[in-house]
């Protein structure tokens, strides 16, 4: 028979020791998603962290390399500075540099984009139609970036089973192992 | 009639990795709870636990609601709530590391002796214990409060982790009772 001892640790507790080994898993991750709530609110962006996933930006940045954003409406957007943006019907935010700006004297602004390593603009990327960017696009500005650390994530993603297996293996141990 | 399945502590000792001090730990802390509650007419009381599972509880309660809110009201609109609740969940935390750094103090186990009369305050019994990384020396400590008097006493003892399993890292039992018993007749016998 299958002597399974580690399990024996657990069949000792009682409801309530059980109940807390649950609370303290989702504390573990209570913790990740509230310092990542208060990064949010700190730098103004609704992604504070991004992975550059591309070669686009090169030899700026590198794919894997970790972005730090923010995103202060008092900032205004300038040519030659590194935006992150969303666009409509894609998933994924896009890292590029600001080519061209138009401010209006009320402050409302469009402007273009383009990847470093590009030979063109963005037009083509952008939604059906749309010509400039506004604010209400972008996702934050870089402020500071740490190359390679963010290749753990570009793999976690490309190959998405490992990354449940991964998650999946510390979610068991840390609710099968008493603290 | 139905064959008992669960097996007392006593008749089916745990087995543990014997180089795994957390389980060592636990496994004397549950037979010293064990002892305490089967050899006396002590009742257990959650008391301490239940107030630690009250503030994880909140806590983890004020990061669901920062989660469901900023699903319903994404982003910018939800900053002021996030705000509240990442604020509120780490002064949560603090509060937790608070109550088992100074409330609970190693506390596994509280039992009381209740009164038989119902009318003194129960005696309250604390078994604390502490087992250090990569140590054998796991340090045990039972206090008393009576009831009636309000004053405490209590006894420690310094035992030796290998005394308590044999090499297949099954706990002995036995041992561990002579110890508690010794550990408590040392608490009652002492003059305040």
């Amino acid at each position: 028979m299958l002597q399974l001892h580690f399990l024996d640790d657990l069949r000792r507790m009682n409801i309530r020791q059980l109940f807390y080994q649950v609370l303290n898993f989702a504390m573990i991750v209570s913790s990740a998603l509230m310092i990542w709530k208060g990064l949010m609110v700190v730098t103004g962006s609704e992604s504070p962290i991004v992975v550059v996933l591309s070669g686009s930006m090169e030899p700026a940045f590198h794919r894997g390399d970790l972005l730090f954003l923010t995103n202060y409406d008092h900032e205004p957007i300038r040519a030659g500075e590194i935006v992150v943006f969303k666009v409509e019907g894609r998933d994924i935010p896009i890292v590029h540099r600001v080519l061209k700006v138009h401010e209006k004297e009320d402050g409302t602004v469009k402007f273009l984009t383009k990847g470093d390593n590009n030979n063109v603009d963005d037009r083509g990327l952008y939604a059906n139609g749309q010509a400039w960017l506004s604010r209400k696009d972008v996702v934050g500005r870089a402020r500071g970036f740490v190359p390679y650390i963010g290749i753990v994530t570009i793999i976690m993603n490309d190959y998405p089973k490992f990354k449940y297996a991964v998650l999946a293996g510390l979610g068991v141990f840390v609710l099968i192992h008493r603290e | 009639m139905a064959e008992k399945v669960i097996a007392t502590m006593e008749e089916n000792p745990p087995k543990v990795n014997k180089w795994d001090g957390n389980a060592l730990k636990n496994a004397l802390d549950d037979a010293v709870k064990d002892v305490l509650l089967s050899r006396f007419s002590y009742v257990e009381s959650h008391r301490l636990l239940d107030g630690r599972l009250l503030i994880s509880s909140i806590a983890v309660g004020f990061s669901l609601f920062a989660l469901l809110w900023d699903w319903l009201y994404p982003f910018p609109q939800s900053r002021m709530v996030m705000c509240v609740c990442v604020v509120a969940y780490f002064i949560m935390m603090g509060v937790l590391t608070w109550y088992t750094t100074y409330l609970e103090r190693g506390i596994f186990c509280t039992a009381l002796n209740k009164d038989v009369a119902g009318i003194d305050p129960d005696d309250v019994w604390n078994a604390s214990s502490s087992l250090k990384r990569f140590d054998n020396k796991y340090h045990l400590c039972l206090s008393q409060k009576t009831g009636k008097t309000g004053k405490a006493k209590e006894a420690r003892t310094v035992l030796t982790v290998e005394n308590f399993f044999d090499e297949t890292g099954r706990l002995l039992y036995g041992s561990v009772v002579k110890e508690v018993l010794r550990l408590h007749s040392d608490v009652e016998h002492k003059k305040n």
